[in-house]
């Protein structure tokens, strides 16, 4: 299992990700303004890649979880923890950048309509996770791994909630009737986030796999002090 | 405006803040195996 | 089935439980009042007076979980009531059927008593009413069991609960507040809204219970 952050891998991937930041910075600079938001639409950018990793984290923590609770996986559980945590910045990421959007473009940082609740309370279930495993005592992470699973479910609504419920958050298929120059910068910045979440995932990972790595030694050694002495 | 250069910020503060919390665990982790280290060496001798 | 009918015959033989639970859930409903009095005009009646059912309820769900499952903890039963043959969905079933009893009980007093505080149509659409109780309790109960039992062993159990439980089932209390709102307007008897939170709700319930059943088992078992 991948343990090592200084492999030539993960600094290509490292090195990767910096370049297609400095791409799509450099389109979202160059894309022309929207007619009625004006510069503050830009957050758009920035916004929505964290949206869809916030989602991406909480599938692939549900995936880690089920491998965990019904196959006993141990390396499912250590996926599981660091897409959580993931979930857990890039949420604030999202909840963060769209109040701020949302004050200079509706003038309220908040409204209780159904995406913006149904994102906050994923975003919660995350933080949650992430409390459970730590406080949770004996079975912190099976409990854990249930609340992934319920967090899941959120997802679908999260994402289909702007269909169903009449919202002022703008709709799903924004994306698809941007302009060209829009266009362009947005796919790009999607891809250099995903590749940014990609590079915290596995050395995220990394960390979890070398702690395991590091238990097990320990056991070894403790045997084998006790049969020394 | 105002808005736009908090919302980046903000974003790039979160990213590196991780980043930073998880190289902070890492060093320790590096600790704790050069202590293990230590006590292969010690049960070698 | 048998553990439910367990639970609840020592819940019905001790009247002492439901007492208690029912008193303490109609004196937060009294501070409810308390605290909006000054704000209640007679058009925010209904949506108040099904606020406050519900925020009420789910106090009452919490101390309905504690002691459902509390007695397991005391005597150490669960472990036993693990090994034996008894499929886990049956616990996981007897011990929801419970909790929703329990939880139902004291709703039926929390409904008159905040239908009197806040002069709500609590008479006006009682099937309805009773569906939508029905619906948002199990809501509760399905996921309240799983992390009630999943905590037993642990220290903070009590903090840690409502952090895990309340994200998951506020959408629940959400459509339920919703549906009991129209359903207590005395002015609008418009029921379209109250049909779709009643979907939504069953949808939701299906989806939980499942789950709950899903997962139940391999939580539970001891590590």
């Amino acid at each position: 299992m991948p343990t090592r952050t200084t492999s030539p891998r993960f600094l290509a991937l490292t090195v990767l990700t910096a370049a297609l930041f400095v791409i799509a910075c450099n389109a979202i600079a160059d894309a022309p303004r929207e007619i009625t938001m004006g510069l503050v639409q830009k957050i758009f950018y920035f916004h929505v890649p964290c949206a869809w990793l916030l989602m991406l984290s909480t599938l692939v923590c549900a995936g880690g979880s089920v491998a965990y609770l019904f196959g006993g996986s141990e390396r499912g559980d250590r996926v599981a923890v660091s897409a959580s945590e993931l979930g857990v910045v890039f949420g604030l990421c999202v909840l963060v950048s769209g109040p701020l959007w949302a004050k200079a473009a509706w003038g309220v940082y908040w409204q209780w309509e159904a995406r913006l609740t149904s994102s906050l309370l994923l975003w919660l279930m995350l933080v949650a996770y992430v409390l459970a495993r730590r406080y949770g005592g004996a079975s912190a992470r099976r409990l854990a791994a249930a609340l992934a699973l319920f967090a899941a479910i959120d997802i679908p609504l999260v994402y289909f909630s702007v269909r169903f419920f009449r919202s002022i958050h703008p709709s799903n298929t924004v994306v698809s009737t941007l302009g060209p120059g829009m266009r362009g910068a947005f796919w790009l910045s999607l891809l250099a986030f995903t590749a940014l979440w990609w590079v915290l995932f596995s050395a995220r990972l990394a960390t979890e796999n070398t702690y395991a790595r590091l238990v097990d030694l320990e056991i070894l050694l403790d045997q084998a002090e006790e049969k020394k002495s | 405006m105002k808005m736009v250069a908090l919302a980046y910020g903000f974003i790039w503060l979160a990213v590196f803040g991780y980043v930073f919390i998880v190289s902070r665990r890492l060093g320790r982790l590096n600790g704790e195996m050069d202590e293990l280290r230590r006590r292969i060496d010690r049960l070698k001798t | 089935m048998l553990i439910a009918l367990k639970d609840l015959r020592i819940e019905g033989r001790s009247r002492e439980v439901l007492y208690t639970m029912g008193f303490s859930a109609a004196l937060v409903v009294l501070v409810f009042s308390f605290a909006l009095a000054s704000a209640t005009d007679p058009a925010q009646g209904p949506i108040t007076a099904a606020g406050v059912l519900w925020a009420a309820t789910l106090f009452t769900g919490t101390v309905a979980l504690a002691r459902v499952l509390d007695r397991e903890r005391e005597n150490e039963s669960i472990r036993s009531l693990l090994l034996s043959p008894a499929p886990r969905a049956a616990i996981y079933a007897g011990k929801l059927i419970a909790t929703s009893a329990l939880m139902l009980s004291v709703e039926v007093l929390l409904t008159v008593l905040v239908g009197v505080l806040f002069s709500a149509g609590v008479f006006s659409h009682l099937g309805w009413l009773a569906l939508v109780l029905v619906l948002g309790t199990l809501g509760f109960a399905s996921t309240g069991v799983v992390f009630s039992a999943a905590l037993l062993r642990s220290r903070s159990r009590e903090a840690l609960l409502g952090a895990l439980l309340f994200p998951i089932v506020i959408p629940v209390l959400l459509a339920a507040s919703r549906a009991t709102a129209c359903l207590f307007d005395p002015l609008s008897p418009d029921l379209e809204p109250v049909a779709f939170w009643v979907r939504f709700l069953l949808a939701t319930d299906v989806i939980y219970i499942a789950l709950g059943l899903w997962v139940f088992e391999p939580v539970v078992s001891g590590e």
